[in-house]
């Protein structure tokens, strides 16, 4: 019953897929899409970049399912998925401006997160907003460990990984996202 | 403000503060309590973790729910390959016959005959033993979703009977055992009947 997969718990329906079983898969990408759906549109600042990132994912979730030691983690390992192939999509994206910067480049400079400039940031009224435009003023690479914390929950370690770089490197983004944004929100201090 | 931009007056950095609220590690705890400095960035780093949780929030709410058409387009792209698992030879009246199933085909019964039990769900199953070899002693291990107030044990019974049925009907394994374990309970009392 498909109604009925969607109250199981996670570790069911992960060691369903595992075996083969499409509808179970099919309810995980139903109850965690929406999550990688608003990480990768964070991270690639495209609503049709975001969609394609989450397919991407899923493909390669339904191919390594049988790889993840913990059934009940797939939730945390579908949003690290869609965290790596959100980063491909954006390093693609920059390969492909460097190589031919004007052609059919328009989404390629877009500014992540697709949020206006500076210059409205007086019309911002709510945290939410200015936090927006705060973090679309973040340098990428700070970014990108910022919505991966925050918005994934991913560790430092994990964050290390998928960015290839040290877990010391993302301590101190991190830490230097965060005063640059909470800087731009209220000042600090 | 500060002309460098990660080390407060006290002598502590903003990066060591950031790593506090991730982990609860600071190299001084109890400074924490008297210093203003640390306390204001503490509650500035709050105050922006608040605001990256709303932000989430909102935008979870815009990417829509799982059940909408941009996730059918998505589960209909996906052109998932099927898992066949081992081929499990069949007897035949014709030796030059070679009929076969597959295993996948073995755990979608099983699944299929422990959904149909009210109150169960079926989580992954595993065929133990060599399935390619004709006779060979197999045991089924299932485990098993419970519908929160549903009778354990007599559901546990019935569905083993069931599941020899339907695996002598459709297989032919030599089924020596069928092992289920409840891995769950699922606190979702809804009707079904």
């Amino acid at each position: 019953m498909r109604d009925q997969l969607d109250l199981v718990p996670d570790a069911i329906l992960a060691g369903r897929a595992a075996d083969g079983d499409t509808a179970a898969f099919e309810a995980l990408a139903r109850r965690y899409g929406p999550h990688m759906r608003a990480c990768a549109r964070r991270l690639t600042g495209s609503h049709a970049d975001a969609d394609d990132v989450v397919q991407e994912a899923l493909v390669q979730a339904w191919k390594q399912l049988d790889s993840l030691r913990e059934p009940a983690a797939v939730k945390g390992w579908l949003l690290r998925l869609t965290g790596s192939r959100s980063i491909d999509c954006l390093r693609r994206r920059r390969n492909h401006a460097t190589l031919s910067a004007d052609d059919d480049g328009g989404q390629a400079v877009e500014p992540p997160a697709g949020e206006p400039g500076p210059e409205s940031s007086a019309m911002a009224t709510s945290g939410t907003e200015a936090l927006k435009l705060a973090l679309a003023r973040l340098p990428e690479e700070q970014r990108r460990c910022w919505v991966l914390k925050e918005f994934n929950g991913q560790t430092y370690e994990q964050i290390a990984q998928t960015l290839n770089i040290s877990p010391a490197s993302v301590r101190g983004r991190l830490a230097r996202a965060r005063v640059a944004l909470v800087r731009d929100m209220e000042g600090w201090r | 403000m500060s002309t460098s931009h990660d080390t407060l007056g006290c002598g502590h950095t903003l990066e060591e503060l950031s790593l506090y609220l991730d982990t609860g590690d600071f190299p001084d705890p109890g400074h924490l309590d008297s210093c203003p400095e640390c306390r204001n960035g503490l509650d500035s780093l709050r105050r922006l973790s608040t605001a990256g949780s709303e932000l989430f929030s909102s935008d979870l709410a815009d990417a829509g729910s799982g059940s909408d058409d941009w996730m059918k387009n998505i589960l209909a792209n996906l052109k998932l390959e099927l898992r066949p698992g081992r081929t499990i030879p069949l007897r035949s009246e014709d030796p030059l016959d070679r009929l076969t199933e597959t295993e996948g085909s073995v755990l979608a019964l099983v699944r299929s005959v422990t959904d149909s039990t009210p109150g169960a769900v079926a989580g992954k199953v595993r065929l133990e033993g060599d399935v390619t070899v004709p006779g060979e002693a197999i045991t089924v291990n299932l485990d098993l979703a419970v519908v929160f107030g549903h009778p354990l044990l007599g559901s546990a019974t019935a569905l083993r009977r069931d599941l020899g049925e339907a695996l002598a009907r459709h297989t032919e394994l030599n089924i020596a055992a069928i092992d289920i374990t409840i891995t769950d309970v699922i606190d979702a009392p809804r009707e079904e009947s």
